[in-house]
């Protein structure tokens, strides 16, 4: 198992980085009254562990054994039936999905599950109806449909279910369904954070750590403890004993995208354009979402530039993710960006240097 | 005969004031002409009374004429649904059938392909049946290329009989509701065609449909497939045909239709060659028909001319074959329709190839101008390579003459050297998706090295066209209407984009037109996702759904980098297949690069 | 196993004033119609104001003054943009619902109980222009036996035609001290503790909109119990702290590109909605005295459109990072047009 997963706090108790967090979680579930609850915050801030061990606040145990399954919804929209498939995370008491990998039909899954999570309440002991918990994965991607009929459908079903919604920001969600929701705020840990957090990996895993090596870490990692925990582990398995000067593997398609960077600055040509575009194929292929690319890109590319180019360059950047978002194909835009970058370099290094 | 004899004198009468004025009009507004480009017989009328419009004079016999010739029209037309009859001189044939191939000879398939198939078929025949264990050939070509003439010709030849299944007629929905209170069940050409496979594979042909033949032998012919939508049915359609190709006694020929290359986006030719591929795995053979060469096609035309006796030039004739694209079928209809008004198509031509265009361009032209040109998949290429070479005058004429309308020095192009984008997008039947690909995919080919900027202006407008091309995601309202209008801008704005974003084309080089290599990235990158989200739940085995970006950019690095060996060989497995086929995927699409690259069309400088 | 339910009303709900003399701080307003539910004669009406100012309360409390508790399910009708109102919703509901007879103007039970019903369109400026149209229609129709309360933001989304049928009354946003009253009411009906600070924080930052204070101060009080202070309140509202927006502001005008950069990654990893970074960036340099009205309108063009695209659905860090380099460049004169540009 990776360290990620083996050193996962599984309760509120064991949380190292929002403690406050935690206990104020703990709080509001033993008073027996939760409300719906939005977690927002960047990625690897630590939203799903609060999540799971929130849950197994609310549920003990059982809220751990979990069974992945595909399912499969058949609605019916009027004219015609669609079908949806989907992977769910279930326990006895709570579901987990990610609605937005329904693509267009997001909406329906929402509505699907939650009439179906209605129809089934638990029972408890006493005889006397509990909740669901129905945990949705990055309703920031929701269409604007999918958000408006889960707030219609949260007001409709409130007294069987609890939703808990993790995004990564909170711009996206609409104003209407963060109202009904507890916001809480999930702030990426501090690199000091990070670094205790390493550190007691360090220690349970019987490691020697050079002084300073867990800052440097915490540093390359830009505040995301996810990533920091695991190259730690690639870390480990690299060279151990550690040496102080140790290099710290980078991600593969971070060092492919600077070396587009490198391309680009070298030549400015239709040709070299062409063969930029090949590269970043090759990444849309691995999955990397071209948002993260093209910022990639950008940090990359900033990093080399003159300060009085960094505007003009930024401000492309911009515009073309958002293009990104309202077209289709991602390569179009990113490839605009590209060209739009070596012409404006171009143009700078004609003016300087003649 | 003779009253179609009078129907040429006249219109000849009608050539000596008609065609001056119909050739003086196709200068004024060429134009207008190729819209008529249309092997439709009703649109072909239209130029008819335009021309005689122009022509005040005579117009009362003019129109006398016309109505005859439309009698004349008519009649083939219906001579087309009866059929009845044979004969030199008969004009209710349709010279499809009636010039049908008789003998080797006559057939205009190319000899090796002919005598491949015939070898073929005589082997099954003669030799005991358990010698071969592929009794089924399979053969592929465009339309019209002669694949079932060739397999009745060679079946007459070595007298055998076929026997064909062609997919029965259709029941529609409401008649099969108009029919189900009546206790009949609704079949489908699918359901069907199993069922016919099924006899066929468990009682072989059954002899006694063929009274008196009942030495002679038979091959099985299948020529059309039951169309498919959606996977289901062709998955269904699949194993029927497989379990067919393995377990057939008899010989057993099936055809299939290739549509046109530029189709890949769409499901059928995609499901058809992984069809093909998966027939021959199961020991099918293949014999692939080319498009028939001009020359064949222009000597069986020649060959018909002669025996109609009918007086078309050779140019003519040279005209119609090339237009057919190989598709003889499709030639010799032409060639009865324009015999019924010779002059016409001729004048049709001529004006077409008028001094005001080059020769190169009239040659441009024949692939739709000519009215009775093939709608072929070429002109796709051909739209394609005049956007991407962007031929423009060498100077402005219109501005110099009239100085009503300045723009600046930045913005300012040549005129263009072909018609209006959006009227040559029309002809090539080109879908806004695929054009925008395709310009994106070869758009940069077409640059010259040194025009960074114009680059950008080109990827700026394609950045556009994709943004209106995007469906609104989840907009609710999906009028058809909007969404054909965003198509069409958004075509127009791709490729207007590419011609005045490209503002010094390179000088002439000769590009070979390749299919955007964004489909299969698409493809891969996707079935990449799914495997990767299959996989997560194994590799990580935590108690939550990680998100699919995290996965990809976060932990499959970092597992990909620990090979993770030692806690769990199990994983490690999993990952090593990942790669492999990751890496599968890469050499396969350098493969089908290759081959896209040699079977794509040769566009040449024009 | 699973824990119990507890009954969570909202304490919008909760504390929703009954009588249209209990609206806070809406005096003409409630002036006026206490008179109109002494002579039980009632126009068509037009509630529009900034949200949270008393209007559905409003709606709500003369409805029932009016019908009283039996009488109300049957004599109102409630639709509010959750509602599915299409054309059709609005014909068919409106029509099916306007269509049943109403008894006499008979007194029952205390209430007057005037012979027509009433129909509450909340947020009806989110209607289309077409279904407005069409209820323009069917109010003439019905307009001896039904009253439309019209509820919205925006006046100017509401067509003119609906508007002249109205009388029109502005719901103003709610003063400090309103709130406060308001809130301290609350607090200890629920046994809560606030400190002043934490009072005067939460009527800033619900900008008097009472109903999102409301929502505030329940939200803390389950997250960190009867004792709430200042911050706790920052932390459930979303809102970001003036001093992250300052240094922001200040990162902006001292002109140097990196810092800024780095100051917007912390933003993006503090895990602040970008959008609400704008809208306090916007106040920001609306209220600084020190640029120029030229610098002001550069920033807040640049503003609106980075907000729409977040709107789009683009990327929350790249917007930040355009629009700080934009206000930079605007404070600190450097040129508008980019100087490589084509």
């Amino acid at each position: 198992m990776l360290w990620v997963d083996k050193y996962r706090p599984k309760t509120l108790d064991q949380v190292m980085v929002h403690q406050e967090i935690a206990q104020n979680l703990k709080k509001l579930v033993t008073e027996q009254d939760c409300p719906h609850l939005l977690f927002y915050g960047p990625s690897g801030a630590g939203k799903k562990t609060l999540i799971m061990a929130l849950l197994r606040q609310i549920f003990g145990t059982s809220a751990e054994k979990v069974k992945v399954e595909n399912r499969n919804w058949k609605v019916d929209a009027g004219s015609r039936t669609i079908d949806l498939e989907l992977t769910t995370l279930s326990s006895n008491n709570h579901v987990e999905l990610t609605p937005s990998d329904a693509g267009f039909q997001d909406r329906y899954v929402v509505q699907e599950i939650i009439k179906e999570m209605a129809k089934n309440r638990p029972i408890d002991t006493k005889g006397k109806k509990g909740y669901k918990v129905l945990v949705l994965n990055e309703v920031d991607k929701l269409s604007r449909e999918a958000q408006h009929s889960l707030r219609r459908t949260m007001e409709k079903y409130s007294a069987s279910c609890r939703l808990i919604l993790c995004c990564n920001s909170s711009s996206k969600v609409t104003e209407a369904i963060r109202s009904r929701c507890l916001n809480i705020r999930i702030n990426a840990p501090s690199e000091e954070e990070t670094v205790k957090v390493l550190e007691f990996i360090g220690k349970k895993e019987n490691l020697q750590l050079p002084p300073g090596f867990a800052a440097r870490i915490a540093e390359k990692s830009n505040r995301n403890l996810r990533r920091a925990i695991l190259s730690f582990e690639t870390c480990r398995v690299q060279q151990y004993p550690f040496e102080n000067n140790q290099a710290i593997p980078p991600m593969d398609w971070e060092e492919y995208i600077s070396e587009i960077a490198t391309d680009i600055m070298k030549e400015q040509s239709p040709k070299r354009l062409f063969q930029v575009r090949g590269k970043v194929y090759e990444l849309l292929i691995n999955c990397i979402p071209p948002e993260i690319v093209l910022k990639r890109l950008l940090h990359e590319l900033l990093k080399k530039l003159d300060a009085e180019l960094k505007h003009e360059v930024c401000h492309w950047a911009a515009y073309y993710e958002h293009r990104m978002h309202l077209g289709q194909k991602a390569i179009f835009h990113i490839e605009a960006f590209v060209a739009k970058f070596m012409s404006i370099y171009k143009g700078f290094l004609i003016a300087t240097f003649g | 005969m003779g009253k179609k004899n009078t129907v040429v004198i006249s219109s000849s009468d009608d050539e000596d004031c008609g065609r001056p004025s119909r050739v003086k009009r196709s200068y004024e507004k060429p134009k207008s002409r190729s819209s008529f480009a249309s092997t439709n017989p009703s649109r072909a009328k239209k130029p008819r009374i335009s021309g005689s419009r122009s022509c005040v004079s005579k117009s009362l016999s003019n129109v006398d004429e016309i109505r005859l010739a439309f009698e004349d029209f008519n009649e083939v037309l219906n001579g087309f649904k009866v059929s009845s009859g044979s004969g030199k001189s008969n004009l209710k044939e349709l010279w499809v059938d009636k010039y049908k191939p008789r003998s080797l000879q006559e057939l205009a398939v190319h000899k090796k392909k002919v005598e491949e198939v015939k070898t073929w078929l005589e082997e099954r025949l003669k030799t005991p049946k358990d010698r071969f264990n592929n009794c089924v050939l399979i053969i592929t070509g465009q339309a019209g290329v002669g694949k079932s003439a060739t397999v009745h010709v060679i079946a007459s030849h070595i007298g055998a009989h076929l026997c064909e299944w062609n997919t029965p007629t259709p029941t529609i929905w409401q008649e099969h509701v108009h029919n189900s209170s009546a206790g009949i069940n609704y079949t489908s050409k699918l359901d069907e065609f199993e069922n016919f496979v099924e006899r066929v594979r468990k009682y072989g042909l059954i002899w006694s449909s063929f009274p008196g033949e009942r030495n002679s032998s038979i091959i099985l012919v299948i020529d059309d497939l039951p169309v498919t939508t959606g996977r289901m049915a062709f998955e269904r359609l699949k194993t029927c045909l497989v379990l067919l190709v393995r377990s057939t006694q008899v010989p057993t020929v099936i055809f299939v239709t290739d549509y046109g290359n530029e189709d890949s986006s769409d499901n059928t030719a995609r499901w058809l060659e992984e069809l093909q591929l998966s027939l021959q795995s199961a020991g099918a053979s293949k014999v692939a028909f080319n498009p028939i060469t001009t020359n064949a096609v222009k000597k069986t035309l020649t060959r018909i001319c002669r025996e109609e006796q009918y007086n078309v030039t050779a140019e003519h004739i040279d005209q119609i074959a090339k237009a057919s694209g190989g598709d003889i079928r499709h030639a010799i209809t032409s060639l009865q329709l324009s015999c019924l008004k010779p002059e016409q198509v001729l004048n049709m031509s001529l004006s077409d190839s008028a001094p005001s265009h080059t020769k190169e361009e009239a040659n441009l032209y024949d692939g739709f101008s000519l009215p009775y040109g093939r709608d072929e998949t070429l002109t796709l290429f051909h739209a394609l390579g005049k956007f991407l070479h962007n031929k423009r005058e060498a100077e402005n004429v219109a501005a110099l003459d009239q100085e009503t309308f300045h723009v600046q020095e930045k913005f300012s192009r040549l005129p263009l050297k072909m018609d209006a984008p959006e009227k040559i997008l029309c002809q090539a039947h080109g879908q806004a998706r695929p054009i925008a690909d395709f310009l994106h995919e070869n758009v940069l080919d077409f640059l010259s090295d040194e025009a960074m900027d114009d680059a950008w202006s080109v990827t700026s407008y394609l950045s556009d066209a994709d943004v209106l091309l995007a469906s609104f995601r989840g907009m609710l309202a999906r009028h058809n209407e909007a969404e054909n209008i965003l198509q069409s801008a958004g075509a127009s704005v791709a490729v207007r984009g590419v011609l005045f974003g490209n503002s010094h084309p390179s000088p002439s080089r000769w590009h070979a037109i390749r299919k955007p290599k964004l489909w299969q990235i698409e493809q891969s990158s996707s079935r990449n996702q799914k495997e990767m989200i299959r996989r997560r739940y194994y590799a990580c085995n935590i108690s939550s759904l990680p998100e699919a970006s995290v996965m990809a950019t976060e932990y499959s690095p970092v597992l990909k980098w620990l090979g993770y060996r030692a806690s769990c060989p199990k994983t490690h497995d999993l990952l090593m297949q990942g790669t492999d086929t990751q890496d599968e995927n890469y050499e396969k699409m350098g493969i089908d690069d290759q081959e896209s690259e040699i079977s794509d069309d040769e566009i040449e400088d024009w | 196993m699973a824990p119990l339910l507890q009954s969570s009303q909202p304490w919008v709900e909760k504390y929703r004033p009954k009588q249209v003399k209990d609206v806070a701080h809406q005096d003409e307003v409630v002036r006026v119609l206490t008179n109109t539910l002494e002579t039980s004669n009632c126009p068509h009406m037009l509630f529009y104001g900034p949200p949270g100012t008393g209007k559905t309360t409003t709606a709500l409390a003369i409805a029932h003054q009016l019908f009283g508790p039996e009488l109300y399910k049957s004599r109102v009708l409630e639709l509010n943009a959750s509602d599915d109102r299409g054309i059709n919703v609005v014909r068919t509901k409106i029509k099916n619902f306007a269509s049943v007879a109403v008894g006499s103007g008979q007194r029952q039970g205390g209430y007057p109980c005037p012979p027509f019903k009433i129909i509450i369109l909340d947020e009806a400026d989110s209607m289309t222009e077409d279904a407005q149209n069409a209820l323009r229609r069917t109010m003439e129709t019905y307009s001896k036996v039904t009253r439309f309360f019209f509820i919205c933001n925006y006046i100017s989304r509401i067509i003119e035609p609906l508007a002249s049928r109205c009388a029109k009354f502005r719901f103003k946003p709610l003063s400090e001290e309103i709130m406060t009253s308001r809130i301290l009411h609350i607090c200890k009906e629920e046994g809560l503790s606030l400190d002043s600070e934490a009072l005067s924080t939460l009527s800033s930052i619900s900008q008097g909109d009472l109903r999102r204070a409301i929502t505030h101060l329940q939200g803390a009080a389950r997250l960190f119990g009867s004792t709430i202070s200042s911050t706790d309140l920052i932390g459930v509202s979303g809102v970001i702290p003036q001093q992250v927006v300052e240094e922001l502001y200040v990162a902006c005008k001292s002109g140097n590109f990196d810092s800024a950069n780095k100051e917007v990654n912390k933003i993006i990893a503090e895990g602040y909605p970008v959008s609400q970074m704008l809208s306090q960036l916007f106040d920001v340099v609306v209220e600084a005295d020190d640029i120029s009205d030229e610098q002001k309108a550069r920033i807040c063009k640049n503003l609106a459109e980075a907000d729409k695209c977040l709107v789009d659905g683009a990327d929350e860090y790249l917007q930040l990072l355009d629009v700080t380099s934009n206000t930079m460049r605007a404070l600190c004169n450097m040129p508008q047009e980019f100087s490589f540009e084509s």
